[in-house]
C-alpha cells in the first residue's frame, strides 16, 4: 500500500512539473505542432503510468481512487488545428482519462462527463457486479455472496410478491396505456395524498395538486435539484450520508454538497445534528462566497437510523426560514421504525409549516415496502411552482401507467398494510435486529442501535492500525474475501474511518451464515494484528546491534533509490499474493 | 383537456395531433391480461441490474434480431432498456456531447426530441432543412440527400457549433418516409467521414403497413460503415409492437442497441435515473417472446386497421382536394395547406390550427416539427373510424369555410405509396 502511495505521489509530482512547464511554454511563441506532439506523448506516458499503478493497486484493493490533479495538455494546442476534428480530440480525451481517473476507463468515443458517469457507475457497481454474478444460495450456491451493504428490506418479499400477485392489481384501461399526465396519473396522486394525510398523520388533508410522482427517490432529489439551483449552488447536509445524493448532485445540476460531518465523540447524542453545526456551516459557505440554497435532510436517517424528535425539526425548519433556505427532506424511510422508543414525525405532520414554500418532502415505496425494483418515489410540496417544475421533467422519469395502477391499489389497501404488512415487517425487523445485536454484543463489537432503519452503524476501529480510510478499505475488502458485503462508512462520506453499515433486514438463514462470515473476518484481522505486533517486536531485539544490520543490507538486494523511501521489512509484509 | 367521448362529451375535441396507435387497444388489453403476464416474482422487486433484468436484454436482441433481420444473431450485452425514448434521447445526448455541442437532424421532424437533448444534455439540434419542392437529384419531396447534411454540417461549424452526431429517424416522423438501404448507408458513410456518431430512432419500425415499401433498419445492414459509432433506439411507444406499436404510451419501454461498449456503459450510468418496473419488464419480456401473438393476431390486425383508416382519410382528402404525403408508415399523414393560408407565414399557419382547434379537431402545425415552409399539418389517423368520421367532418367545415388563395403548386400533388426505391 505504501508503494502505491508512493507511486502516486512521484507521479502527482512529475504532472504539476509538466502543467508549470506548459504554462512557461505557451507564454512563449512556439511552434504549436511540435508543442502538441509533445504533449501527446507525455499525456500517453502519464496514461501508461497510471495504468502500471492501477494494475499494481488492483491486486491490493480494486476500488480506490487515483486521484490525480486535474490537468489540460492540449487545450491551447489543440484550438489552432481546430479543422483537424480527429488528432484535436483524441488527446483531449486522453489527458481527460489522466486528470480524473476513477477507475482506468479510456474511450475515445464520449464525452468527458459521459466518461466520468461511466467511471462513477462501474467504480460503485463492480463489488455489486460481484455479488450478483454469485450470489448466496443456502442448496444451490452455500459459498456465494451476502448482500449486507445494500439497504434493502428483503425479508418481507414474500408479502409483497403475495399481495401484488392478487387480481385487483391487473386491472388494464385504456386510458392506463395512453400518455399520462406527465406528474402522474390523478387517480395515483390522490391516493398519494391520502395516504401521506393518514400515515404522516397530517392535521389536514394533504393535497393532490402538490403531489407529483416519478420513478425513484432519487429521480425526485434529481430533479429538485435541477429545479431548485444553479450550477455551482450548493447545499447543506449532515454525514454520513446518502451516497445516492452525491451521485446525483453531482451529476447534471452540479449542486455542490457543504458536508456538516457529525462526530461520534463529541455530540451529546452520537451523531446527532446540532444547531451549531447548522450555523457554523452555513456561516463558513458564505465566507468562502458559495451560494447555499438549502439543506437536505433525511428522517429518518439513511446510515444512522437516526429519527429526528418534532423539536429539532422544528428548530431546523426554523432555521432554514431564517436563512430563506429551502429544506428537501427525504422521508423515505418512513415506515421503517420498529421500535417505539423515538417516535416518527414526518414534518407534514406539523400543524403548520414555517416556510411551507421552502419544504419538499422526497417519499418513495423503495425502503417502506421493500420494492426497489418498483420503481416510485413521489415528492409533496406546497410550493406549486416547484411542482409544475418538477413535472415538466416527468416526461424523463416516467412511470407505466400498469404501475402506476398497481401502487394505487397497494396504497389503498390500508387493511392489508396495517393489519398483514407492517406488524409483519416490525416483528420480523425486531427479530433480525436482536439476533444482529446479540451477536455484536456477545463479539463485543460496538454499534449504533436505533429503532428504525434496515440497518445497524458498526464501530470497527479498534480493528484498524493505523485507523486510516486506506485501512478502512482493506478491512471492506476483507470482508469481501470472506464473501460478504458490507457498506464502508467512507462510501457515506464519514469524517472517521472505521465505521461500517450492515443491513440486518434479511432471512434468517443468511443472517446467521452472515454473522459467521463477519465473525470469521474480525478473528482474521486480531490474529493478523497480534502477528504484526510480535513481528515488529522481534524485529526490534534482533536490529539493536547496529552493525549486524548495515552489513545484512548491503548484501540484500533493497530498493535502489533512495527517494522510494520505505524499508524491505514494510516491502515484505505487503501481500504479495496478487502480484 | 376537453377530450372528447362519444357518450360524456360529444363536444370535446377529436384529438388527432398526438402520435398514438389508438386502433388496437382491445389487442392489447386482452394481451395483457393473460395470465402470464400476473406473473410476480420477488427478483423483479428487488434492485435490479439497471441496464435491465438479464431475461429482457436478452428477448431484446432475439426479438430486434428477428424482426430487423439482422445479418447475425444480436448481442443481449449490447442492449440497454429504460422507461422510454425520450429517457434514450436524453442519456445519448449527454454521454456523447459536452454541454453546447450539437446533433444534426433532417427537419421537419418530432419536435419534442429539441426538449429530450436539450432539458439534461443541455445539446442543440442543428436541422438539416428538407423541401417540399423536388429539385435537383432529388426524387421526391422532403428528401434527405448527404449534399443537404454536408452543407448544414459546414454552417455549424462555420458558426462554431460542434456537430457529435446525426440523428435519423426511421421511419420518419412526420412524413412517414422510409429510408433505403442505399440512402442508409450514404448517410452512414457520410456520418463516418466526419467521425459523428449516429443515433438511428427506428420506433415506428413495425408500423410499416404498405408491405410493398419494402422497410430496412439500419441493424440488417451487411456491415456497417461505422459499427462503434451506430445506435440504434426503439421502443414499445411506437413500434408496432411495443409499446407504441403496440399502442401502449403508457408502458414506458424504450431500449438501445450498440456495439459499443463504452456507450452502452455510459448510458447504464444513468439509467438509475430512468429505471422500469421489474414487472413491467417482465410483462414486454413475455410480449416480445409470444411471436405467434404478435404475427399472427396482433401484426395482421394491426396493419389492417391502420391500412383502412389510412385509405379512408388519404380518401377524404383528395375529396377535398387536398395534397398529402403518403408513405405507408406511421400513424400520419402529412398535409399540405398551404393554400389555405393568405400569406405564407408561421403566424397564419398558427390561425388556421387555432381556427381547427375552435372546430374541436386537433392537428399539429408544421412549426412544431421545425418545417421550413408555412402550411404543413400532421394529421394522426390511427383511431376508431367514427372518430376519425367526425374529425375529418371538422376538418372539412373549417377549410370550406376557409378561402383557398392559390391553386395546387405542382410539387405537392398527392404522393401515393412508393414501390421500391432504387
Amino acid at each position: 500500500m505504501e508503494v502505491i502511495l508512493h507511486l502516486r505521489q512521484i507521479i502527482n509530482e512529475f504532472i504539476l512539473q509538466l502543467e508549470s512547464r506548459h504554462e512557461q511554454e505557451d507564454l512563449e511563441q512556439e511552434e504549436q505542432q511540435h508543442r502538441q506532439n509533445i504533449r501527446n506523448q507525455e499525456a500517453i506516458l502519464i496514461h501508461l503510468m497510471c495504468e502500471v499503478v492501477n494494475l499494481l493497486h488492483s491486486g491490493a484493493s480494486s476500488s480506490l481512487e487515483l486521484q490525480l490533479p486535474r490537468l489540460s495538455l492540449v487545450s491551447k494546442g489543440g484550438a489552432g488545428s481546430g479543422q483537424q476534428a480527429q488528432s484535436s480530440r483524441e488527446p483531449d480525451q486522453l489527458s481527460h482519462q489522466l486528470s480524473d481517473s476513477k477507475t482506468a476507463f479510456i474511450s475515445c468515443y464520449l464525452s468527458n462527463r459521459g466518461i466520468d458517469f461511466s467511471a462513477l457507475y462501474q467504480s460503485n457497481l463492480q463489488d455489486f457486479i460481484a455479488y450478483k454474478g454469485d450470489k448466496y444460495h443456502e442448496d444451490k450456491n452455500t459459498l456465494g455472496f451476502i448482500n449486507f451493504g445494500l439497504s434493502e428490506n428483503k425479508h418481507c418479499i414474500d408479502l409483497l410478491t403475495e399481495r401484488l400477485s392478487q387480481s385487483d392489481m391487473n386491472y388494464i384501461d385504456d386510458d392506463l396505456l395512453q400518455y399520462p399526465d406527465w406528474k402522474g396519473h390523478a387517480f395515483l396522486r390522490e391516493e398519494v395524498a391520502r395516504f401521506l394525510t393518514y400515515y404522516c398523520k397530517a392535521p389536514d388533508l394533504l393535497d393532490p395538486g402538490n403531489v407529483v410522482v416519478l420513478n425513484s427517490s432519487l429521480s425526485v432529489f434529481l430533479t429538485l435539484t435541477m429545479v431548485l439551483c444553479d450550477p455551482g449552488d450548493a447545499f447543506l447536509i449532515p454525514t454520513p450520508l446518502y451516497s445516492g445524493f452525491t451521485l446525483t448532485s453531482h451529476l447534471y445540476s452540479k449542486v455542490e454538497l457543504i458536508h456538516i460531518h457529525l462526530q461520534s465523540k463529541m455530540d451529546t447524542q452520537t451523531f446527532q445534528l446540532i444547531m451549531d453545526k447548522l450555523e457554523k456551516a452555513l456561516l463558513e459557505a458564505k465566507f468562502k462566497g458559495e451560494k447555499v440554497r438549502g439543506l437536505v435532510l433525511c428522517n429518518p436517517n439513511n446510515s444512522l437510523g437516526n429519527i429526528d424528535t418534532l423539536d429539532s425539526l422544528k428548530e431546523y425548519l426554523e432555521f432554514a426560514k431564517r436563512h430563506n433556505l429551502h429544506v428537501i427532506i427525504d422521508e423515505t424511510y418512513m415506515l421503517s421504525e420498529f421500535r417505539a422508543s423515538i417516535p416518527f414525525h414526518s414534518v407534514l405532520n406539523m400543524k403548520s409549516l414555517p416556510d411551507p414554500n421552502r419544504t419538499h418532502v422526497i417519499w418513495g415505496t423503495s425502503k417502506s415496502f421493500g420494492i426497489s425494483g418498483f420503481c416510485f418515489g413521489t415528492l409533496y410540496t406546497h410550493n406549486k411552482e416547484v411542482v409544475s417544475a418538477v413535472g415538466a421533467f416527468g416526461f424523463l422519469h416516467g412511470i407505466a401507467g400498469l404501475t402506476q395502477h398497481k401502487l394505487c391499489r397497494l396504497l389503498q389497501d390500508g387493511e392489508w398494510i396495517d393489519n398483514v404488512y407492517l406488524p409483519t415487517n416490525r416483528s420480523r425487523m425486531q427479530v433480525a435486529h436482536r439476533y444482529i445485536t446479540n451477536k455484536l454484543k456477545t463479539m463485543k463489537v460496538r454499534f449504533l442501535s436505533r429503532g428504525s432503519g434496515l440497518y445497524i452503524w458498526v464501530n470497527l476501529k479498534e480493528y484498524l492500525d493505523p485507523c486510516t480510510f486506506e485501512e478502512e478499505q482493506l478491512f471492506y475488502r476483507r470482508f469481501l474475501d470472506n464473501k460478504l458485503l458490507l457498506a464502508p462508512g467512507k462510501a457515506y462520506m464519514c469524517k472517521e474511518p472505521g465505521w461500517f453499515r450492515l443491513t440486518f433486514t434479511d432471512k434468517p438463514f443468511r443472517l446467521k451464515v452472515a454473522m459467521q462470515r463477519f465473525s470469521e473476518a474480525l478473528t482474521h484481522k486480531k490474529q493478523n494484528w497480534i502477528e504484526k505486533q510480535l513481528e515488529n517486536a522481534l524485529v526490534e531485539s534482533v536490529s539493536s546491534p547496529s552493525t549486524r544490520r548495515s552489513s545484512s543490507s548491503s548484501s540484500s538486494s533493497s530498493s535502489p533509490s533512495s527517494s522510494l523511501s520505505f524499508s524491505s521489512s514494510s516491502f515484505v509484509n505487503v501481500d504479495t499474493s496478487h502480484f | 383537456m376537453d377530450e372528447y367521448d362519444e357518450d360524456k362529451n360529444p363536444n370535446g375535441i377529436i384529438n388527432l395531433g398526438t402520435s398514438e396507435n389508438k386502433l388496437c387497444f382491445d389487442l392489447l388489453s386482452s394481451r395483457l391480461s393473460q395470465s402470464d403476464m400476473l406473473q410476480v416474482k420477488p427478483s423483479l422487486l428487488q434492485y435490479p441490474d439497471w441496464r435491465g433484468h438479464l431475461f429482457l436484454r436478452e428477448e431484446v436482441a432475439r426479438f430486434l434480431s428477428f424482426y430487423c433481420r439482422s445479418p447475425a444473431p444480436l448481442k443481449p450485452e449490447n442492449v440497454v432498456v429504460l422507461n422510454g425514448c425520450a429517457s434514450l434521447f436524453s442519456a445519448l445526448a449527454t454521454v456523447l456531447c459536452e454541454v453546447g455541442e450539437a446533433f444534426l437532424i433532417p427537419a421537419p421532424y418530432y419536435g419534442a426530441i429539441t426538449q429530450h437533448v436539450y432539458l439534461y444534455g443541455n445539446v442543440q439540434l442543428v436541422c438539416v432543412y428538407l423541401d417540399s419542392e423536388v429539385t435537383g437529384l432529388d426524387t421526391r419531396p422532403f428528401q434527405l440527400t448527404v449534399e443537404k447534411l454536408e452543407v448544414a454540417l459546414q454552417g455549424a461549424n462555420a458558426e462554431g457549433v460542434k456537430v457529435k452526431g446525426l440523428i435519423l429517424i426511421n421511419p420518419q416522423n412526420p412524413l412517414g418516409d422510409i429510408y433505403s438501404p442505399g440512402e442508409l448507408r450514404e448517410y452512414l458513410e457520410f456520418a463516418k467521414r466526419h467521425e459523428l456518431h449516429v443515433v438511428v430512432d427506428e420506433v415506428y419500425m413495425l408500423s410499416v403497413f404498405e408491405e410493398s415499401l419494402g422497410y430496412h433498419s439500419v441493424l440488417s445492414l451487411e456491415r456497417l460503415p461505422d459499427p462503434q459509432r451506430t445506435h440504434v433506439m426503439w421502443a414499445t411507444s411506437k413500434a408496432v409492437f411495443l409499446l407504441q406499436d403496440f399502442g401502449m404510451s403508457g408502458l414506458r419501454f424504450g431500449t438501445l442497441y450498440t456495439e459499443n461498449r463504452d456507450v452502452a456503459t455510459a448510458v447504464a450510468s444513468l439509467c438509475r435515473y430512468h429505471g422500469l418496473s421489474g414487472l413491467v419488464q417482465h410483462q414486454v419480456a413475455q410480449l416480445l417472446q409470444d411471436r405467434d401473438w404478435i404475427n399472427q393476431v396482433y401484426l395482421p390486425e394491426n396493419h389492417a386497421r391502420l391500412k383502412a383508416a389510412h385509405a379512408y382519410v388519404s380518401g377524404e382528402l383528395r375529396a377535398l382536394g387536398i395534397p398529402f404525403l403518403s408513405r405507408g408508415a406511421g400513424f400520419f399523414i402529412w398535409v399540405d395547406l398551404r393554400k389555405y393560408l393568405p400569406k405564407a407565414t408561421f403566424e397564419e399557419e398558427r390561425l388556421l390550427w387555432r381556427r381547427f382547434l375552435d372546430k374541436k379537431v386537433l392537428l399539429s402545425f408544421g412549426k412544431a416539427f421545425e418545417c421550413k415552409e408555412p402550411g404543413w399539418f400532421r394529421l394522426v389517423f390511427s383511431d376508431k373510424a367514427h372518430r376519425l368520421r367526425l374529425g375529418m367532418q371538422r376538418i372539412r367545415k373549417v377549410l370550406t369555410g376557409t378561402l383557398r388563395v392559390a391553386e395546387d403548386p405542382p410539387s405537392s400533388r398527392t404522393q401515393e405509396p412508393r414501390g421500391q426505391h432504387i
